[in-house]
Formats: C-alpha cells, sequence, structure tokens
C-alpha cells in the first residue's frame, strides 16, 4: 500500500463526500445519498490482505467520524465490518461485482447500525435511528457501486491496493 | 558482539495487537466529551470550507442572475424576504402596538436594544444542519436562535471558537416553543415545532378544542435569554385529526425558506450576557 496515496484519497473522499456536490446525487425529500465511504471500505477489505484491511477500514471510519459530527462512532463501526468483511473474503472470493454490491449493502446496514448505537452512547441528541434510511443508503451505495466500480477500482490500484496478489507482497518482505 | 541493524528493524504489530489497539482508539475517541472532539469536526470544516461549500453558492447566484431577465419576475428567495419581514411585522404589532413604521425601515434588526445579530457565512451544509464560520469568539453559545433573512431557521447547537453547528427547525433533535397565531380570533396558540427530518416540521399534541387552518403563522416563542419577541418560522401547511389520537390536531409546518438559498444567516446575541 501506498500509504500518502491512501491519505490523499482519504481526505478527497471526506470532502467530497461532506460537501454540497453530493446533493447532486441525493434521491427523494428525506435526502438519501450513497456513501462512498462505505464502498471503499468494502473494495479495500476485498483487495487489500488482511493487515492492511485493518488499517484502511479504521481509517475510513476515522475520515467518515471527521467529515461527520461525532468521533468515535464509524473508527469503531467501521473498523469492526472492514475487518469482518477481509475474513469472509477468506471463505467467499467476492470477485463478481454483484456480490461485493452485496457486500456493501450488508456492511451498509451493519455499519450504520452500530454507529447510530454507538453515537447515542456519546451524543443522544445527535444519534437518529431511522431504520428505513439506513436501508435506503446502503441499497443506494450498493447500486452505485455498479457505476463507481471502474474510477474507484483505479483509485484502488492508484493507492497500491488489489495489485501485488498470489505471494509477490510476501516474497517482497 | 553482536550488531542490532537499527536501520533495518520496522515496527510492525501483529494483525491482533493492531486490531485491538485502534479499537481501543475508537473507544478513546467515543469516550473523549463531545465538546473536545467536535473541535476536529470543526478543524475539519475550517480547513476544506471553500471546496465543502461549492456548489451551493453557485445554485444561489444562478438563481439570482435568472431571475434579473424579466423586471416583472421576483425570484422565490426575494419573495419569501419580503413575506418573512412583512409577518414578523405583524408579530410586533401584536406584541407591542407601536412603532411598527421604523421597524418596517430596518431590515434584520431586533426591537429590543439589547439584542445583537452577529452575522455568519454558512460554509458547510449537511443533513438538517448548517455550519457556520462564526464561534464563541463573536458571543455565540448553545441554544441561541439563528435567523435565515429574519426568520427563525434554527439553533445553535455546538460552538467552537470561530465556528459553530446549527441544527436546523427540520430536525427532529431541534425542539423549540412556538406560537401559532390565528389572525381572525387575535390570538395565539402555544406548542412545541419538532422537525420531521424531512423539509418541514410538525407541532404535536396540540387539542383539536383550537380553531387551527391551514395558512396559519407559526412563530418561534420569546424566550427569556434567547428571543426577546416572536419571530416568524413558517405557516401552517397542513392541519387535519390526527389518526392515532383524534382529540389531537396533526399538524404540518412548511419553514418561511428553502434552506438551499441560504448562504448568510444572523445568530441573535443578547448582550446583555443574560444567557
Amino acid at each position: 500500500m501506498r500509504w500518502l496515496r491512501f491519505t490523499l484519497l482519504l481526505l478527497f473522499i471526506a470532502v467530497l463526500q461532506s460537501s454540497t456536490v453530493m446533493n447532486i446525487f441525493a434521491l427523494t425529500d428525506r435526502h438519501i445519498k450513497p456513501n462512498i465511504f462505505l464502498i471503499l471500505l468494502v473494495y479495500f477489505a476485498i483487495n487489500c490482505d488482511s493487515y492492511n484491511a485493518i488499517i484502511t477500514s479504521f481509517a475510513l471510519g476515522f475520515a467518515a467520524d471527521l467529515a461527520g459530527s461525532v468521533m468515535g462512532p464509524h473508527i469503531i463501526s467501521y473498523g469492526l465490518t472492514g475487518v469482518a468483511v477481509a475474513y469472509v473474503r477468506n471463505i467467499i472470493l467476492m470477485k463478481k461485482t454483484g456480490q461485493q454490491a452485496a457486500a456493501i449493502f450488508a456492511a451498509g446496514i451493519f455499519v450504520e447500525l452500530i454507529a447510530v448505537l454507538l453515537t447515542g452512547f456519546k451524543a443522544s441528541g445527535l444519534a437518529k435511528a431511522d431504520g428505513m434510511e439506513i436501508f435506503a443508503v446502503a441499497v443506494y451505495s450498493a447500486i452505485l457501486w455498479f457505476m463507481l466500480k471502474w474510477p474507484l477500482t483505479a483509485a484502488g490500484k492508484w493507492t497500491g491496493a488489489g495489485i501485488f496478489h498470489f505471494g509477490a507482497r510476501q516474497a517482497g518482505r | 558482539m553482536a550488531v542490532w541493524p537499527m536501520a533495518r528493524m520496522r515496527f510492525k504489530p501483529s494483525k491482533l495487537t493492531l486490531f485491538i489497539s485502534l479499537t481501543l482508539l475508537g473507544f478513546i475517541f467515543l469516550l473523549t466529551p463531545q465538546n473536545v472532539t467536535s473541535r476536529l469536526n470543526f478543524a475539519f470544516i475550517s480547513i476544506f470550507r471553500f471546496f465543502l461549500n461549492v456548489g451551493s453558492s453557485a445554485v444561489y447566484y444562478q438563481q439570482t442572475e435568472n431571475s434579473k431577465a424579466s423586471p416583472y419576475f421576483v425570484p422565490r428567495h426575494e419573495y419569501d424576504k419580503l413575506w418573512v419581514a412583512f409577518t414578523n411585522l405583524q408579530s410586533q404589532i401584536g406584541e407591542q402596538k407601536k412603532q411598527i413604521e421604523e421597524l418596517g425601515k430596518v431590515r434584520m434588526t431586533e426591537p429590543d436594544p439589547a439584542t445583537g445579530l452577529v452575522l455568519a457565512k454558512v460554509v458547510n451544509r449537511r443533513k438538517q444542519e448548517f455550519i457556520i464560520n462564526k464561534g464563541t469568539d463573536d458571543g455565540l453559545v448553545n441554544g441561541q436562535y439563528v435567523l435565515g433573512d429574519n426568520a427563525v431557521i434554527g439553533i445553535i447547537t455546538q460552538a467552537s471558537a470561530d465556528i459553530s453547528s446549527v441544527r436546523l427547525i427540520t430536525s427532529s433533535a431541534c425542539k423549540l416553543a412556538v406560537k401559532i397565531s390565528a389572525p381572525d380570533a387575535e390570538v395565539y396558540f402555544n406548542g412545541t415545532i419538532a422537525g420531521d427530518d424531512k423539509n418541514g416540521a410538525k407541532i404535536p399534541n396540540v387539542p383539536k378544542k383550537y380553531d387551527i387552518k391551514e395558512g396559519y403563522y407559526v412563530y418561534a416563542a420569546a424566550t427569556p435569554g434567547f428571543l426577546q419577541s416572536p419571530r416568524i418560522i413558517g405557516r401552517v401547511s397542513k392541519c387535519v385529526a390526527d389518526q392515532s389520537n383524534p382529540v389531537l390536531w396533526e399538524i404540518d409546518i412548511a419553514p418561511a425558506y428553502n434552506f438551499d438559498n441560504l448562504t448568510d444567516v444572523a445568530v441573535i446575541v443578547l448582550k446583555t450576557g443574560i444567557n
């Protein structure tokens, strides 16, 4: 992994996710927007080795918290979910786009449920448990993966994820 | 004597150690008080404020420019501004019965000399939340009312030295005491407004014995230390019998403004320091 590039990508996504540009993608009067952090979480969990997947998951959670209002809930929820996806990847390869989209949907539900719970623990006034919205964001993000797969894969490869497979990295150590 | 190759040594914890350490770090952030960790959020916004607000200002000015095409066309935000000014003046007539002409000349002024306004720019728009570029250095504290062209649009929920977070009235987390004006009877009905997490708000638990109709104006009630006189919030957009409790009204409120058009806001700050 090229960690400097990964950090730059993270910052770019954090700014993009919390910017008004994302309103272009907002649906319905509930302003449902896709969660790019979520898509990246699953991408890196699938395409990195489990060691790097742990770091990227927590880093994405940190960025999601930074772009949000409360620090802490997403670090934990992204960390746990990313690690879980990375270990599931050892059993199911998840090479097909449909499988990856399903993983994004499942991760989206899991991440936000934990985050809402933890946000309520820290700042109850800022926690909003809207099950419909959590579901809608997860579905939207999963669908968007079909369209964003190429640019995000390119961005991921730029950071060094998904390149050194089949023992190349281990041989280099 | 063995020489350790120091330059080649790299600290690399095991996966389990790494996972536990990062989880603990997450819990440290979680357990640190919100007023401390919110500084990180505000610092992020402060650094990237230009990029975060790209797009919204463009929409606003694009609409303004389009409105110049015809001299007979009044833009929506201009109409809203005039309507809000009008309803605020109506409220002041009801409250004070005096000096309406003087107040009508002065845009964005409070009737009480103890009240000041801190003007701020919206640097980021989140869901049901604005981030503004003024903070405790300018006298902002939690609970203060925020105006968008004279109408109450929300309250301050978090404030750092130079940046603050405004919870909009469309958020269910924003609850304010309000008065519903019945102009035909010249009375006010009290209630508490809470956002519907969409584009409007609701006033629950209003008894049906009150004669409330669609189109009635809703004002933020005067609150000691925060608001000296009622200020317009919006109007009743729907008023029907509550299906779950027929003795109550189900009242929907349409805010006075489309928040997407707001680029500047004003925070009501009492100079006397009552709060």
